[in-house]
Parts: C-alpha cells; structure tokens; sequence
C-alpha cells in the first residue's frame, strides 16, 4: 500500500510555554512495495510522524491516505487500519511478555479473532520470515533469547498480524554488529518476500545507502529532502548543516578528492568505494 | 607503568532464569589496567563486556578470583565505597541514570551521598558541568535535553565524584551521530586532558580506533589484546566472533586482497587515502615516462 501524507502539522503541548511544533506542514507519498527510509537526527520530528500512521498520534492538520483510505478522516475505524500498518517501535523487546515465543507472536493474531488454525499458520510464518526455526524456538522463553533474537521475534508479533505497511523505528539500535546485519539482512529478505512497503526511520547513513530506494530527510518538524540514497547523499552541505554524518564511503571520497583524487562517479557503499579505486589504479 | 585495576583469574557465574542453568559470563579472565590509559572493549552481546565492567568497581563480586582497584580488594567492605569513589559508571541508557528535576541537582547526588561539604559540592557541580559542556544548562529539567546532552550530565555526575577511572558501558549505544560526536570528545577530553583512566565498552569499532588498547571479549574470555592497529589487523577473527572494522580498515584488506600493495595496519580514513595517492600518482609518473 502506498501511503500519502499531505500538510502534516503535529503540535505537543498545544497552548502551554512547551508548545512545540513537531511536524510543520509536512509532505510526501511513499510508493506502494518501496523500501523506505527516513533520516534525521533525535527530535527531527521522525517518531512522531510515523505515530501517525496509525493513529497513535492525531495532527493538528492536514492528511493521510493509506492505500486509498484516508485515515485522518473523522469516523475512520483505527482497528482496520492498525491491522494494515503494523509498528514496530524502538527496543520492541521490552514489550515482549508472554510465556513462549510462539505465543507471543500470535498475541496479535488473537486479538484479532482469527481461528486456531491460521492463528497457527501465521505464527509459522512469521517465524520464518524472521528467521527463527520454529522447531527450535516456539516453544523456548522469548526471555532467554539474545538481543537480536528477542527483536526478531518482536517483529515476527507484528507480522503475524500481515500488515501491508511495515514501519520500523530504529530496528538496530543497540545490536552488535552481527546482529545489526541479521536484522538488516531480514529486512530486505522480507521485503522481497512479502512485497509489503517498508519504512525504516534510522540515523545509521550506511545502511540506508544499502537498503532504502527512497530516503526522507527530516529536520526540525518539516522534510528538507526526498530522493534516491544517491541524489540525498548528493547533498552533502545540507546534510552537515543539519548534524548528519555523509555514509563513510562518501566521507572518504571528500578526502580523496581534497588530495585531488576523483573517483569519477558518486560511491555511497563500501563495495562501490573498491569497485572505484580499483578501476582508477588499474586504467 | 602502574596498574590501577587488576582481575585475578576471575570468573562470574550466574543462573538464568528459572531453569537453573549455570552462565559463566567471565572465564578466568586475567587483565591489568593501566592508570592513565583509554581502553576499549569490544565483543557481540553476550560476550562478557558489561560484567566485566560491573567486576571492574565491586557492582558484581566474582564467583572466583579477585579484583583490585588501587589495590583493594572489591571483596573487602571495608573499602568498597572508596572503591565505588574510585571506579565511576556511566551506562547506555542516560533516562535511568537521572535523579533529580534539575540539571546541578542531578550533578550534586553523587558527591551529596559521599557527605562532601556544601561549598566543595558546589565548586564540584560547576567544575563538572564546565568539563562536559553544559553548565549553560544547570538550571534546566533533564528530560528537556537531548540524548546526548543528557548523556553528558550522566557523565557530569560522575566526574564530580572525582574519580580515578571511568568506565562507559555503551555509552553512545542509543544516541543520533551528532549525540555520539559530543559524547565521545568528552571521554576523549576526560583521558587526554583531565587524565581520567577510561575504559570504553561499544560496539563501534572506530570508537576504539585511537586508543592506546583495545581488548576483544568472546565468550567469557579476552580472544585478543594489544594496540587497535594489531587488533584490526584481525579481519576474518574480527568478523568471526561477529563484529566489524573501520571502514578503512576493511576497504584496505579488499584492496589488498585484489593485489593492490597497501600496509597491513592502515586503520584511519585519512592514511589510507595518502596510499592511494602514492599508488596513483607513481601510476601518473610511469605514465608520463613511457
């Protein structure tokens, strides 16, 4: 599903000294079965404007279509569109609770009044999707799992409820390395698999240069950007001016180029960066 | 050089959950560090890092061997609280780290609960504050700052406790990059200026790149040693206990692995970018004299 936002504006603590404007005007569509991601340092307005696609947070003004619905129309049953959009918030394994890992995943499910059977089948799913054999791991305590592993589970809650939209916020955050590419592996995998659209909010640069197809560059409230990883990280005064860092390959090739070293085209990953270096040694 | 905190052949034990298996986090793990010195810890979750950390100021007592800080023993209560003094912690998540509704309030805790007199507190809070960054805001509400404004008042807290050694456990795990910049020139600033003792526990590896030691923990056990340039030069024993390195780090071996001659130990940006300077422009040389 596609989503459309149009004129977005979200104010906290309307009316009190606090007041603050936290989405200002904001713009967009997110085409269906994308990949995308949207950037922006802590208070950029990211958290927010995601919590409003599924009607955890209502704006102040403007509009929102999921697929052909628009969501911030007054009578509009939240519960459908909750099982359309699935969230998955930061360090989600703090919510996980249940006795088994299969049951927590089918919590969801349940509570969406499905039968026994396709609650079961979902969970299978799931579990597969996010790579946990269900063999090894239904029946196992999600409490005695590994960070990434509780995460993976989390996650396999949300799909289990086959949402069209999956939003994540921040799905690495505070993973080893080697958990951090499970979970970024598993993304692009599910997405391929499922074809769902996927939004991933995210200040690691890196990974959206590998994954996203198309990037939302936030900054104080309101988009700044919207293009390809390539022509965002093509700005790159814009992007220093609001305290993101460029991807590391591209970092290098501004200190290959103060050398006077053209790598002639734009690298954004590290196999681009060899790929780059190599031809220019080897012309 | 001195040693201001040693482990003796220490192991942790503990039970998990309600199966009563035994988890040994720590296995005879022997490791001196150096007053003075900034260490990184590395290693996936699970490895050991974060009780290696908790052993390192008595938070955890060792189910066998010692731990020494200053040469007091962690296990003796007569001394535990100039231990804690001592060895001060600063954790991943700064919101449970916060006491207080006032920025100088939360700074004063610390030194409030070792009875220092209030005069000394304050000089303490302010001389803090300063060293961080944030006296401009003392009189603020915490939960008004930023992740990593937030993270720095943590640290605040515990430089006014006037301790020898700090020890960071992930201190930038939850923060945006602008909040790991600032975070980070504060430890730098508290080892290179101020002459804290550091231990830094992360999952960057080039949080680790300039210090004097970095040691990589698996699975209870320190799996290696010495300067960033011999650990990095570990590229496949790196990736196989699950973690990365730099980014020049691994974009030299692939060059070299591609028969481009560059040195083993190139860990920084900017000194792999002079070597390939080298090779293009003797390239351009050999060119001209054909």
């Amino acid at each position: 599903m596609s989503i459309r936002v149009e004129h977005l504006t979200h104010i906290y603590n309307k009316g009190l000294t606090y007041e603050t404007k936290a989405l200002d005007d904001v713009s967009f569509e997110i085409e269906e079965g994308a990949f995308a991601g949207i950037i922006g340092h802590t208070g950029s307005g990211k958290s927010t404007l995601i919590q409003h696609f599924n009607g955890i947070l209502k704006p102040e003004s403007g509009r929102i279509w999921v697929g052909g619905t628009e969501i911030t129309e007054k009578g509009i049953k939240m519960t459908e569109i909750r099982k359309r959009v699935g969230l998955v918030f930061q360090y989600p394994e703090y919510q996980l609770f249940e006795e088994t890992v299969a049951k927590d995943i089918a919590f969801g499910p349940m509570k969406m009044g499905l039968s026994e059977e396709e609650i079961d089948k979902r969970v299978r799913d799931a579990m597969e999707l996010v790579m946990l054999d269900y063999d090894v791991y239904a029946e196992r305590s999600p409490f005695e799992l590994s960070g990434g592993q509780k995460r993976r589970v989390a996650i396999a809650g949300v799909l289990a409820m086959k949402p069209s939209v999956l939003i994540l916020d921040e799905p690495t955050a505070g993973l080893d390395p080697k958990a951090h590419h499970e979970i970024l592996d598993m993304l692009e995998k599910l997405h391929e698999l499922d074809g769902c659209t996927v939004i991933l909010v995210s200040h690691n640069m890196e990974d959206m240069a590998e994954i996203a197809d198309t990037i939302i560059v936030m900054d104080h409230g309101k988009v700044v950007l919207q293009g390809t990883p390539r022509e965002v990280y093509g700005q790159r005064e814009l992007l220093t001016d609001i305290g993101l860092e460029a991807p590391a390959a591209m970092q290098f090739t501004k200190i290959l180029e103060e050398k006077g070293i053209s790598l002639q085209e734009s690298v954004m990953t590290m196999d681009e960066t060899a790929e780059a270096i190599l031809r220019l040694l080897r012309k | 050089m001195n040693s201001i905190i040693e482990l003796k052949n220490v192991t942790f034990e503990y039970k998990n959950g309600d199966e009563d298996r035994v988890v040994r986090a720590l296995d005879r793990v022997d490791l001196a560090i150096e007053e003075g010195s900034f260490t990184g810890i590395i290693g996936v979750n699970g490895s050991g890092k974060s009780t290696l950390a908790k052993n390192m100021n008595g938070l955890m007592l060792p189910t066998e061997g010692e731990v020494f800080v200053k040469g007091m023993n962690t296990r003796d209560p007569e001394t535990i609280w100039q231990i804690r003094q001592s060895v001060g912690m600063v954790f991943q998540n700064p919101d449970n780290q916060m006491v207080s509704a006032i920025v100088e309030d939360d700074v004063a805790f610390g030194p409030e609960n070792l009875g220092v007199d209030p005069e000394e507190i304050r000089r303490r809070v302010d001389q803090s504050l300063t060293d961080v960054g944030m006296y401009d805001y003392r009189k603020k509400a915490p939960h008004m700052l930023s992740g990593g404004q937030k993270q720095r008042i943590a640290i605040a807290g515990v430089v006014a406790m006037l301790p020898d050694v700090i020890v960071f456990d992930e201190p930038t795990a939850m923060l945006d990059p602008k909040g790991r910049r600032e975070v980070l020139e504060i430890i730098r600033k508290l080892n290179e200026e101020s002459g804290k003792t550091v231990v830094l526990i992360t999952h960057f590896m080039d949080e680790v790149a300039r210090a004097d030691r970095v040691i990589v923990m698996d699975d209870g056990k320190v799996a290696l040693d010495g300067k960033p340039r011999e650990i990095f030069l570990e590229v496949e024993k790196l990736k196989e206990l699950g973690l990365d390195v730099p980014f020049a780090t691994e974009l030299a071996d692939r060059l070299r692995k591609e028969g481009v001659d560059i040195p083993e130990d190139v860990i920084f940006m900017e000194e792999l970018a002079s070597e390939i300077e080298k090779r293009v422009k003797n390239q351009c040389q050999s060119e001209s004299n054909i």
